[in-house]
C-alpha cells in the first residue's frame, strides 16, 4: 500500500496509557493483569494520511493529543495499536533543551548526536561547524552542558535539529528560543527549510495568522480523536467553532509556552 | 479490551512466536547500531572516570582498595594465609575477586542505566536494547585493563603466562553476555519501579559472599549444595578465572558447571526476553 509520496501514514492508531493508582501497582502490573489501573486514551483511532512535501497544522486544545501525536511520528512513543508509517528523517523541534548529555561538553554533544543518527566523520565535522556558527554561544561551546542556561541548550537544541537536512520537519510553535533576534534567525531557518523541495511539515500552532501562512492544511484534535481534516482555513473556522466571529481564538491559553511543557 | 481466550496450547505457541520475534529484533537493532554501541560505550567510558582530578586512575584504585581490605582481613586477621595449589592466598584471592569489579558494577549500575541515559529514550529515536550493551561494554573495558594488570602481577610474583590462559577470552565473553543480558532485564524494571533497584544494591553484597569468591564452592564437603550453587553464574565465572591464574583446569572438565551456566544463561535470557517484550514500549511513557 505504501507508496513513495507518502511521508506519514496513521491507519487506525491508538495511544493508550495505563494510569496505575502507584509506582507499586504499576510495578505488579507487569507480572499480573489483575492489577487495576485506569485507561487513557491520548490519541484515539487516527487515520489520516500526509504526502511528501505537504505542510499541516496541527490544532487543538491542550490535552487533545497534539504532542503524543508527534512522539510517535518522532519515534520515541509507540502507538499500543494500530499501524504508523513515517517514511523519511525526522528531525523535530520540540523540547530543544533535552536530549543532551549532562556531563559532555556542547561540542561533545554535537558528536554524540551525530554519532548516534550514525553519521559519518565528514558529516559530523560539518554539524559541528554549522550548529557552533548557528547557536553563538562563544567559549561555552567547550564546557559541560550542565553549566549551561536554558537559553544555550535550546539554541544548541535549535542548531542541531535545523542542520540534519531534515525530510520530514515537526514544529512546535511554543517552542522559544533565546532572545528577538535568535528567535528571528530561527524563523527564518525554518522558512528555508520549509522552502525546500519535498520536505514535510508539521506544524503544531493556535495562531491563525502563521498557520495560514505557513500550511495548507489542517487537521483539528479534540480529546486524542481527529475531528476535522481539511483546507486550513476550514480547519481554522471548524476549531474557532460558531461562536466565533473575528477575533482571537477561543480557548487559546494566555501563553502558548505552557503547551510545550505541560503536554509532556 | 475483551478478547476471546485462546485454548493453552494456542497461548504457548503465539507466546514462542512473539518472543522468537523479540529475540530477532534486539538482535537486529544490535546489527544496525554496532557502531553507535562503540561510540556510546566509549563516550561512557570518558564519562565515567572525568570530571576527578586522578580520572582514570580510579578504575584501579578502588579495586586494589577493595582487595587490600579483604587480604588484611583474611591474611592477618582471620590467619587464612595458607597457599592454594602452590600460589599464595593473595593471588588466589586476586584471581578470584577480579571478574567481581564488572560483576559488581553490573549489578548496580547495568540496573539503572535507562534512568542514566534517560535522554536515549525518550527524547532520541534510539533501540533501548542496546543501552544495557554499550553500558557494559564500557565495563568491560576497564576490566580488561585490570585483567592485564593482574597478569602482570601473576609474572612479577613468577607465574608466567601459560596454555590456560587462552581461556580468558571465553570467560569473559560469557561474563559479558551473561550481565548485558541481565542488564536488559533489570534496567526495564527499575525504570518502572525504584524498589527493584534497591532490592538489586541490597542483594550485591549478599551475592558477593554467597558466591564462592572469597571461598572455594568445591570445598564443601555437601554435594548437592556445591552443586546448587554451581547455578550460581557469578561463582562460575570467578571459578573460570581461578581455573586460568590457579587451579590450571579447562573449562570443559566440571561438564556440571558448564551445564549449569547454560541453564542459567539461558533461562535469564528468557525472562530478559519477556520483560523487554512486555515493557519496551511502555519505557518512554515512564521514564
Amino acid at each position: 500500500m505504501t507508496d513513495d509520496t507518502v511521508a506519514i501514514e496513521f491507519k487506525n492508531v491508538s495511544k493508550r496509557y495505563k494510569l496505575y493508582r502507584s509506582d507499586r501497582h504499576r510495578f505488579l502490573g507487569i507480572f499480573s493483569s489483575r492489577v487495576a489501573y485506569k485507561e487513557v486514551f491520548a490519541n484515539s483511532r487516527l487515520s489520516f494520511r500526509i504526502d511528501r512535501g505537504e505542510s499541516v497544522a496541527v490544532i487543538g486544545k491542550n490535552g487533545a493529543g497534539k504532542s503524543t501525536m508527534l512522539k510517535m511520528i518522532t519515534g520515541v512513543v509507540f502507538p499500543t495499536t494500530g499501524q504508523l508509517t513515517v517514511n523519511g528523517r525526522v528531525s523535530a523541534l520540540l523540547e530543544l533543551t533535552a536530549g543532551f548529555d549532562p556531563e559532555f561538553t556542547g561540542r561533545e554533544n554535537i558528536h554524540l548526536r551525530g554519532q548516534i543518527w550514525g553519521l559519518e566523520k565528514s558529516e559530523i565535522t560539518k554539524l559541528e561547524k554549522e550548529v557552533v556558527e548557528f547557536a553563538e554561544i562563544g567559549d561555552y561551546i567547550d564546557q559541560p552542558m550542565r553549566t549551561y542556561s536554558s537559553g544555550m541548550k535550546a539554541r544548541i537544541g535549535f542548531a542541531i535539529s535545523a542542520s540534519i537536512n531534515p525530510e520530514i520537519l515537526v514544529v512546535d510553535e511554543a517552542l522559544s528560543v533565546g532572545d528577538k533576534a535568535f528567535r528571528e534567525k530561527c524563523d527564518a531557518k525554518i522558512r528555508e527549510i520549509m522552502a525546500t523541495e519535498n520536505v514535510t511539515v508539521i506544524f503544531v500552532t493556535h495562531s491563525r495568522a502563521a498557520a495560514e501562512a505557513i500550511c495548507n492544511r489542517g487537521l483539528v484534535l479534540e480529546k486524542g480523536r481527529l475531528a476535522f481534516d481539511g483546507p486550513i482555513t476550514e480547519a481554522l473556522d471548524y476549531y474557532e467553532g460558531p461562536r466565533d466571529t473575528t477575533g482571537p481564538l477561543n480557548d487559546v491559553p494566555v501563553t502558548d509556552l505552557g503547551d510545550a511543557i505541560s503536554d509532556v | 479490551m475483551a478478547v476471546a481466550k485462546p485454548d493453552r496450547s494456542d497461548i504457548l505457541a503465539s507466546r514462542v512466536k512473539r518472543y522468537g520475534g523479540t529475540l530477532v529484533e534486539v538482535v537486529a537493532e544490535h546489527e544496525e547500531y554496532w557502531r553507535q554501541i562503540f561510540h556510546l560505550a566509549a563516550a561512557d567510558l570518558v564519562k565515567t572516570y572525568r570530571g576527578s582530578a586522578l580520572g582514570w586512575l580510579w578504575a584501579v584504585i578502588k579495586p586494589t582498595v577493595t582487595i587490600f581490605v579483604y587480604w588484611f582481613a583474611f591474611a592477618v586477621g582471620l590467619r587464612a594465609s595458607n597457599s592454594v595449589s602452590g600460589f599464595p592466598f593473595s593471588l588466589w584471592l586476586i584471581s578470584g575477586i577480579l571478574p567481581w569489579f564488572y560483576i559488581s558494577e553490573m549489578l548496580t549500575q547495568g540496573t539503572t542505566t535507562l534512568k542514566r541515559y534517560n535522554y536515549l529514550v525518550t527524547k532520541i529515536k534510539f533501540p533501548v536494547s542496546t543501552i544495557s550493551t554499550f553500558v557494559s561494554l564500557s565495563k568491560l573495558y576497564v576490566h580488561i585493563a585490570l585483567t592485564a594488570i593482574v597478569i602482570v602481577i601473576f609474572i612479577i610474583f613468577g607465574y608466567p603466562i601459560d596454555v590456560y590462559y587462552l581461556q580468558l577470552p571465553l570467560y569473559m565473553l560469557l561474563m559479558f553476555v551473561f550481565f548485558t543480558v541481565w542488564s536488559m532485564f533489570a534496567a526495564p524494571l527499575s525504570a518502572i519501579s525504584k524498589d527493584f533497584a534497591n532490592v538489586v544494591s541490597s542483594f550485591v553484597m549478599a551475592i558477593f559472599w554467597m558466591s564462592g569468591i572469597m571461598w572455594d564452592v568445591n570445598s564443601i564437603k555437601i554435594s548437592w549444595l556445591s552443586r546448587a550453587l554451581l547455578f550460581n553464574p557469578v561463582t562460575f565465572i570467578a571459578n573460570g578465572y581461578r581455573n586460568v591464574f590457579i587451579y590450571k583446569r579447562w573449562f570443559f572438565e566440571d561438564r556440571f558447571a558448564l551445564l549449569a551456566f547454560a541453564v542459567t544463561l539461558v533461562g535469564m535470557t528468557a525472562l530478559s526476553l519477556y520483560t523487554y517484550h512486555r515493557l519496551r514500549r511502555d519505557i518512554a511513557d515512564v521514564l
